[in-house]
């Protein structure tokens, strides 16, 4: 027995304080939790009681149908289309085991297992939420993944609309209209507390170029939102109301027609494949209200490889591609306009009162700057000298050393103001991202550089829209509208107005004016019998057998840039831009035209080729006069 | 209770189950019949898959296996603890790193290994056997019980498993195991000016625990401040559980009628916030009712710590008593917004085989102090 009472001796005293300051710690324990139940539950019980009716809500919102974009003429070019997108729910999917299930959704879509990973890991929201992993699977895949929905916990397929680019007859077929179009994709994780405070959710889609970006808030529309039952662990149930009902966005009318856009792409296509050319941009305009009726650059993408989040190859391909299919040349990069640019000159020398319309001024196969050391000078494309001529036949037979004379006469800031009225050197604020400003020089902008001054050579070259002169093609042909509709620089516009669900116009937008560019009418018409000359007289060649509803109008350019050549000359763009009035010097043409190409280094003048063939096509014409570029013996230059 | 045949030295035989304390036993089994009533309750819409137990059924099993256990150690007279405290203490600090290592995800902690379809929670029962750790310690010291050693010793048995179930990481038993080491050591007679100083020195370290947290945890620990300012995310459970409990009003809503409970808005309901479902559908009558239990318990194991024959069975009793006060303290202050939301369990209430086990075979030690610490009586 000993053995078992033998810890007894040792025994540790017992403090009764102790004890009792334990039993009062209990006490107050007990005490503060009985206070604080009977505050609850009674003092404070129905207000408890009325919170407990409503807070086991949570209001979701409701995402809006985006509107549809339809070209003039009612032709559907972005709608929506119901597409199968893979989620997961964090909370859902077996921890360790999460690996196996992302392998098994891999193999079944077909989408590499590590993006699937990458956007799981990616998101940092609640671990309720549904994160998109792959977007646009396809049908059989979907249903699939539906049936084996028991096996693959915390994977959801959910449809989504997703946006399709279509082309004017209504094929999936987004490069005929990608830049002017654009495209939609998801927010990314970077930008969304920013979106978020606008609406965004984390899976939502937002433009990122063309209309698609431009008019998004449009486009967009208003997202309602309705109140769900939520459960402890956040997971949602029963929509219990709607608060707000979204209101779909507004569908857009393009003052595109995707018909006449076909047509351009197909003569500029025609054009670029004849010289071997990479870049090229057809613009079509109503000089009368600013309306872009057609606006191709090339190479174009297909933006609906963006619709559903573009892969990292094919981004990537575009964006080493020859040509930059992804830019929007006709807006976004900026060229030298070459002899295009002799309105701008004109317009000013006559303006300025550098010459009259009549006055006849000397011409030279090669102009001596004044000031500068003899034997420098700057030659004419035409190294004979045309003689004695007066503005028009000047403008109509392209004479550099003509215009030389006019820019050194001007002074470098003189001819800038009139290049800024006529819209160069500032955005036109067409209503698509990423367009570029261009360069008029100035003494400013050369100050600008470091310097006291543009050279005088430098400002003869800018007379004849090189070297210190660049521009957007969609600003060039803007200029000669100013010229045709009678002198009103029109804000070029891409939308037409809000359209009703069958792309009937609703409201029409306004067209819009930045302002008058200033010249007198003599002026002007001086300048539109000198285009119509260029046509008639000049060397546009045979575009004047044409049997068109109009007297075609316009002027050649061609624009040496870069570095020379082992042969020593210079590479080269072409342009050619064009309106059509009803008569010659009138100022009623609805349809105004430029194409230009990049580096078309070949005898002939490729843009006027395409302009050739794109009115033929345009106007049913049963004539092809279409010319080869390439042969000499045709040279229609400058 | 009859006369319980033991191969222990035939001590046992000898001694009649007369002073088996009564009062223990049925306040505790009041509590587990009150655990498996709301347990019924809590799952009553959430209906145990094919083939499987329900809730209710899974609780009366453990409570039978607890049961077991807790007569096998009434009937094992309590001393055997002191040459097995570090056998224990080792198996402890095993069992936690194999949790922490094995320990599949729930809720975002480390908290629990699955032995043979069960899942265990080592944290759960290496509280108690720390608690049998602490009292042979403490009782093996004496006279130097006074001395700055006996805290310094303590403390250091119990940073290592504390340390490990905070890494799981299992907060709330952190806690308990702080709250434990506190409880035993005042109750022990240590030194009040070194505890003074050592409290002050866990108060000053607290901000960088909280430092230490995962977002989540932190979020959460801090709702009760301020519950309403985020009532959609992190305090959602918190309001969820106040609004409960405040519907409840005197009488309660009805067994199985809590609108809460029973629309699925209350978080973790059978475990964790068991209390807020007790407030909701038996109202402030029944919540009194099982704080009363609570304090009856905790007052007969108090009891038995003051008239225990010796420093091991007070020292475990009074272990017990503090392990069950701090938990009750934090588990019911959390439901009612007055503490930190933590994940500690409601003892013998809330759902989990572990923890009632572990709860069971510490009473059945409490028994065994009953028993087997008497004055013999012949």
């Amino acid at each position: 027995m000993a053995d078992l009472n033998e810890g007894r001796g040792r025994d540790l005293p017992r403090s009764r304080a102790r004890f009792i300051a334990f039993g009062v710690a209990a006490a107050l324990v007990f005490t503060a939790l009985a206070g604080r139940l009977v505050q609850l539950q009674v003092v404070d019980g129905a207000a408890y009681a009325r919170r407990a009716a409503t807070i086991g809500t949570v209001e979701l919102p409701i995402p809006a149908a985006r509107g549809l974009v339809f070209d003039r003429d009612g032709r559907p070019l972005a709608v929506n289309v119901p597409s199968w997108t893979v989620k997961a729910r964090r909370a859902d999917l077996p921890g360790p085991r999460t690996r196996i299930v992302l392998g098994e959704v891999a193999r079944i879509t077909g989408v590499d297992a590590r993006s699937l990973r990458t956007r799981l890991d990616a998101y940092t929201g609640s671990p309720y939420d549904l994160i998109p992993l792959a977007r646009g699977i396809d049908r059989q895949a979907a249903l699939v993944l539906g049936e084996r929905a028991g096996q693959l916990p915390g994977i959801v397929v959910e449809a989504e609309p997703v946006r399709r680019y279509l082309d004017e007859t209504g094929k999936v077929d987004g490069t005929l209209l990608s830049h002017i179009v654009g495209y939609t994709g998801p927010v990314d994780s970077t930008e969304l507390p920013e979106l978020a405070a606008a609406g965004y959710l984390h899976d939502d889609a937002i433009g990122r170029a063309g209309v698609e970006a431009s008019y998004e808030e449009e486009l967009r529309g208003s997202y309602g939102s309705r109140l769900v039952e939520r459960d402890a662990d956040g997971r949602t149930g029963d929509v219990l109301e709607t608060v707000r009902e979204p209101v779909a966005g507004a569908n857009l009318q393009l003052t595109i027609d995707a018909e006449m856009q076909r047509t351009a792409t197909n003569a500029l296509r025609w054009g670029m494949d004849a010289v071997g050319v990479e870049q090229g941009v057809t613009i079509v305009m109503n000089p009368q209200t600013g309306e872009i009726l057609a606006m191709v650059s090339l190479p174009a993408y297909d933006n609906n490889k963006f619709a559903t989040g573009i892969s990292g190859s094919d981004y990537q391909a575009y964006l080493t591609a020859d040509g930059q299919p992804l830019r929007n040349h006709a807006i976004a990069d900026i060229y030298p306009p070459g002899s295009t640019f002799k309105l701008v000159t004109s317009v000013a020398a006559l303006e300025e009162g550098v010459t009259t319309a009549g006055q006849r001024w000397p011409t030279y196969g090669c102009y001596q700057i004044p000031g500068a050391p003899a034997g420098q000078c700057l030659f004419d494309w035409n190294r004979q000298g045309f003689g004695p001529l007066d503005m028009t036949d000047a403008f109509a037979v392209s004479s550099d050393t003509f215009y030389y004379q006019m820019a050194i006469k001007l002074g470098v800031d003189r001819l800038g103001a009139w290049a800024e009225r006529m819209g160069f050197g500032n955005r036109s604020g067409i209503r698509l991202p990423g367009e570029a400003e261009g360069i008029v020089a100035s003494t400013a902008w050369a100050q600008a550089q470091g310097r006291q001054g543009v050279f005088t050579g430098e400002l003869a070259q800018a007379g004849i829209g090189q070297n210190v002169i660049a521009v957007t093609p969609l600003q060039l042909l803007n200029a000669y509208c100013a010229l045709a509709n009678g002198g009103t620089l029109m804000r070029p516009s891409i939308v037409r107005g809000t359209a009703d669900a069958g792309g009937q116009l609703l409201e029409p937008a306004a067209p819009e004016v930045i302002g008058p560019i200033g010249a007198s009418d003599s002026t002007l018409r001086t300048m539109r019998i000198g285009a119509r000359e260029v046509i008639t007289t000049g060397h546009a060649y045979n575009i004047r057998d044409l049997r068109l509803p109009g007297a075609l109008s316009g002027k050649t350019g061609t624009a040496e840039f870069g570095a020379e050549t082992p042969e020593g000359t210079l590479p080269f763009h072409s342009w050619f831009v064009a309106y059509l009035p009803s008569a010659p010097g009138a100022t009623d043409a609805d349809l105004a035209v430029v194409t230009f190409a990049y580096s078309a280094v070949v005898p002939g003048n490729v843009s006027l080729e395409v302009v050739k063939y794109f009115l033929q096509e345009h106007y049913d014409l049963d004539q092809d006069l279409r010319l080869d570029p390439r042969d000499f013996s045709l040279v229609a230059a400058n | 209770m009859g006369v319980v045949t033991s191969t222990f030295g035939g001590a046992i035989a000898r001694r009649p189950w007369r002073t088996f304390d009564v009062q223990l036993f049925v306040y505790l089994a009041l509590l587990i019949a009150f655990g498996i009533v709301m347990g019924y309750s809590a799952s009553y819409n959430d209906p145990a898959p094919a083939g499987a137990l329900s809730q209710p059924v899974k609780t009366v099993i453990w409570a039978a296996i607890g049961l077991t256990i807790f007569f096998v150690a009434a009937s094992l007279d309590y001393h055997w603890l002191q040459p097995f405290s570090g056998p224990i203490y080792l198996a402890v600090l095993v069992l936690l790193t194999l949790t922490l290592v094995l320990g599949t995800n729930l809720f975002g902690a480390q908290m629990s290994i699955t032995v043979a379809g069960l899942d265990f929670q080592f944290s759960e029962v290496s509280k108690v056997l720390m608690i049998v750790v602490l009292a042979s310690f403490l009782a093996s010291r004496r006279e130097r019980i006074g001395r700055l050693s006996t805290i310094v010793g303590a403390g250091a048995l119990m940073a290592m498993p504390t340390f490990l179930v905070f890494r799981q990481p299992d907060l709330g038993t952190a806690m308990v195991f702080v709250a434990i080491l506190a409880a035993m050591l005042f109750m022990s007679g240590a030194s009040i000016g070194w505890m003074a100083i050592f409290t002050g020195l866990v108060v000053g370290a607290a901000p960088l625990a909280v430092g230490a947290l995962q977002d989540y945890q932190r979020q959460r620990l801090f709702c009760f401040l301020d519950p309403y300012a985020d009532a959609q995310d992190a305090c959602y459970q918190l309001v969820q559980s106040l609004n409960a409990v405040g519907s409840g009003g005197i009488f309660g809503q009805g067994l199985t009628a809590g609108r809460q409970n029973q629309a699925g808005l209350l978080p973790v309901q059978s475990t964790d916030f068991i209390f807020t479902v007790v407030a909701e559908e038996l109202g402030l009558v029944g919540s009194l009712l099982l704080l009363g239990l609570f304090a009856l318990l905790i007052w007969r194991i108090v009891f038995i710590a003051w008239t225990a024959r010796d420093a091991l069975g007070s020292m475990v009793a009074v272990g017990l008593a503090g392990m069950i006060l701090f938990q009750v303290l934090v588990n019911v202050g959390m439901v009612v917004g007055i503490m930190p939301v933590t994940g500690i369990p409601l003892p013998f209430v809330t759902y989990g085989g572990s923890s009632l086990i572990s709860l069971l075979f510490g009473m059945g030690i409490l028994e065994s102090v009953r028993i087997h610490g008497e004055k013999p009586t012949f």
